[in-house]
This record gives structure tokens, sequence and C-alpha cells, in this order.
């Protein structure tokens, strides 16, 4: 596993103890970002709320990472950017492609798929899940670059899995799974 | 009997609410005891925060005086002594509960949910510049303590619920009442005022759900209330309840709250919560 680098771990989300079809997991937490080139590796991210979380996933050399954003922008938290890159969309998403590009990834080859971005029930004070998700479409439009497959808003919580052999992403949901 | 009589009827029973406690209770059995360690885990653990104000304000302790409402009143009042004998008194160790059932919540998750909502509550105040009394994290904290008790018949009942809350448009509270005659939070408030918790904290766990039900304006009840709903967006110990909660509007324009400041609290609370990381991790290992 290559953990992310330089970044500020900011959850204190302790997930229940979990393994995949024998294997460990590579906990994503809160403003959180992982990638892994190991086959044998499967990345997850628990307990998505409004948050956001993002795959970008190479089928060729096999390499992928996990983003589990806050926030869509860094705009009404000012200052917090530069030591919580992850906790938002508009600068972790761009940043976890970079690393994964480090890793051999080719920018043209990588499968997005997004998961979360729920809103409390009647939302319309806030919309962060929507606002999250709108910040990732922005992003992957300027970039022309398209999700492949995606399950976000409604009012359920949701966890995230992307296996490192195949690049399956499964989304959990009142203990449902469903590939993306 | 209606099926709210029958909860009611066992809920008045319960002497003491589930807490993350074997870790306290192991703590008592070290001779070299940190005091300030074992502050440190009540403060930040609801079911050890509930029982040690129902200790405290009874009448033995509370005498004449004015209501406790905080961990650190209550530890001043009780000294160092008493509080180890108030944690050893609340027979810590049988109220472990490996999970809330229904909520599908391990222990831990609900521990964090909990501090999550006191935490928002209080830093909501601080960005809003609102002038909020001591208690405000108190009142979070204990907020959600309606879950651990109702827990049991909302697992029985957790299909019906949920198509009422999914399908039929409900809130998850709304499809409680419909369900089980009867809501975590008004089940909550009605066991914490049994138990002679302060009117001030009461108030906040009967309404945190629906803020427009009391009749007065009450700044802890909407600090609290959108304390609830922003530790449900920023997902920490999402249950099966989900975000299936309704903001209010009338509380929001209320604070004055925008998306500005709200992204503000949850970015300072999520870095905040990695101080107290290390007490998740002890709530989630299960008792020996």
């Amino acid at each position: 596993m290559t953990a992310s680098q330089d970044h500020t771990d900011t959850s204190a989300s302790i997930p229940p103890e979990e393994k995949r079809s024998g294997r460990d997991l590579l906990i994503v937490n809160i403003s959180d970002m992982k990638l892994s080139s190991k086959p044998e590796d499967v990345i997850v991210t628990y307990s998505l709320g409004s948050c956001l979380g993002v795959t970008a996933y190479d089928p060729v050399v096999k390499v992928g990472g996990m983003i589990h954003c806050l926030l869509p922008n860094a705009s009404g938290a000012r200052g917090k950017s530069r030591n919580n890159p992850y906790m938002f969309v508009n600068t972790g998403v761009a940043m976890m492609v970079r690393q994964l590009m480090d890793k051999g990834a080719e920018r043209g080859r990588l499968v997005f798929m997004a998961a979360g971005g729920a809103n409390m029930r009647n939302d319309t004070l806030f919309n962060t899940g929507l606002r999250n998700f709108e910040a990732l479409e922005k992003l992957l439009s300027r970039n022309k670059v398209s999700l492949t497959s995606k399950q976000v808003g409604g009012t359920i919580p949701r966890t995230m899995f992307l296996y490192l052999d195949t690049g399956r992403v499964v989304v959990r949901s009142f203990g449902k799974e469903t590939d993306l | 009997m209606t099926r709210r009589e029958e909860i009611l009827n066992t809920i008045s029973g319960v002497v003491a609410v589930p807490s993350c406690s074997h870790k306290a209770a192991g703590m008592l059995g070290d001779p070299s005891i940190n005091f300030q360690a074992l502050a440190r885990m009540v403060t930040h653990d609801p079911g050890l925060t509930a029982n040690l104000l129902k200790v405290v304000n009874a009448s033995f302790f509370g005498g004449t005086g004015r209501p406790l409402l905080t961990v650190d009143e209550a530890t001043l009042k009780l000294g160092s002594t008493q509080y180890l004998q108030f944690v050893i008194s609340t027979g810590v160790a049988p109220t472990f509960v490996q999970k809330i059932e229904g909520y599908d919540l391990a222990p831990n998750m609900h521990t964090q949910h909990s501090v999550t909502v006191g935490m928002v509550a209080r830093e909501l105040a601080r960005v809003l510049g609102v002038d909020a009394p001591d208690y405000t994290f108190t009142a979070g904290l204990l907020s959600g303590i309606g879950k651990t008790l109702l827990g049991g018949y909302v697992d029985i009942e957790v299909q019906p619920i949920l198509d009422l809350a999914l399908k039929e448009g409900l809130s998850f509270d709304q499809a409680e009442d419909e369900v089980l005659g009867i809501n975590h939070a008004e089940l909550g408030a009605m066991v914490l005022e049994s138990w002679g918790l302060p009117e001030e904290i009461v108030r906040v766990v009967r309404f945190h759900l629906r803020p427009e039900e009391y009749e007065g304006v009450d700044v802890v009840l909407d600090l609290v209330h959108m304390g609830n709903v922003l530790a449900k967006m920023i997902g920490v110990g999402l249950g099966v309840d989900g975000l299936n909660y309704v903001p209010s509007h009338t509380v929001a324009e209320r604070l004055g709250l925008k998306p500005e400041h709200m992204d503000m609290v949850m970015a300072n609370v999520v870095i905040e919560l990695e101080s107290i990381h290390d007490l998740f991790i002890e709530c989630a290992e299960p008792p020996i």
C-alpha cells in the first residue's frame, strides 16, 4: 500500500473491524485519501453522509485511489486547504489524480466513480451533498472527463469499497451491496 | 397496553445508560490511576455523563443549590474520591453494550456521533459569535441518548420505520412515532427528566429534532438542533437512520446561519475530532 503523503488525517471515524474476502482493508477517513497498486488491497471509506467518496482506477497498470471529501471547496473554510487538501473536492481529487500518475497511471485511462453526497431530508438550506457533487462534475468537466458510474444523493448513509485487482467499486447501504 | 405504554413501562426501570465504560472500570483497577484521563473520558461519553449528572443532581448531593449542568461542575462538586466512587457505583462494566440494535450503531459510533453533536453546537456558537452557556456541549452530547434506550424496539420494527422514512417521506423520528408511539428524543428526555437532570438539558433533548415545537426561544436548543444536522452531514457515526431528519429553517434564520458558516464549522470540528481519536479507539475495544 502506498499511503497518501503530506496531509493531515483529520478524521476520528473508527469503523467496525472488517475484512473483505480475507483481505485487510485500507481505510480512508474523512478528509483523507489512500491509493495502492497492490492487487490484494481493498480500499474502503465508511459512513459517507453529505461527504463525497471518489475513486479513480487505471485498469492497465491496476493502480487506484479513493478520497473522502467533506466540502466542495475551501471558500467557506479559508486557510484549511493547505494542511487538509483532501477535505475539499476541488483540491483533493486533483491531488489524488496527480499521485496516481506518479504511480504510473495515465489520466486518459482513469475510471472515475463517486458515492455519497446525501442531504438532510427536505434540506433546501445547505445542500452540501449536492454542492459536493456539483464541484466534482465541474472539475471533471473542466478536464474533459466523465464519471463512469455513481450513486449519490438521497438521505442514506453509504460505505464505498474499491478492489485494486479489478477496479470493482461496491457501495453498501443498509447492509445491501451494489456494484457501481 | 399500547406500544408506547409498553416501552415506557420497560424504560422506567432503567437505572443507567449504556456507555463505553469498561475502559473507565479498567482504569479504576490501576493503582496509578490518572484522574484527569478519567474525567476526559467521562466528558466525552454520553452514558457516563448522563449517569454522573443523575448522581450529582440527586438530593444527597444537590442540596438547595442550583442544578449542575456539566461534567466540570459535577467534578468540582464531588471531588476526586467521590467521583471515583460514582464511576464504581454505576456498575459500569455490566452496562456496556456491543451494539445499539435498531440503529445499527456500534457503541463507539454512537459516542462519536454524540461528541460530534456537542462539538458542532459549541463551535457554531463560536463561529456565529453567539454567547452560549457552558452546558451547550453537554446538551449536545446527551441529545441522542434515547437511541441507547429505544434501539431494541427500533430493531424489531426497523423495516416499517425505514419504509415510512424512505418511501413515505417521513423523518426518522416521525416514523418512530408512527410505528412505536414514541420517538427517541422524547424517550431520552423522559428518562433524563425522571432522573432529575436539569430542565435546561431535558428540554434540549426533547426538542432537538423538532425545535419549532418548543414554544419559547432557547439558543442552546437551536445550537444543538443544528449540531445534530451538521454531525449527520459530516457522517461521523451514522446509523440506519441516516440523514432522515429535517433541518429547521426557523432555527437557521434565528441563528443567522449561512452555508459558509456551516462549512467552516464542519471543517473545524473534523479537525478537532482528531484530538480525541484515542477515546474512540478505547471505546471500540471489547470488554475483557
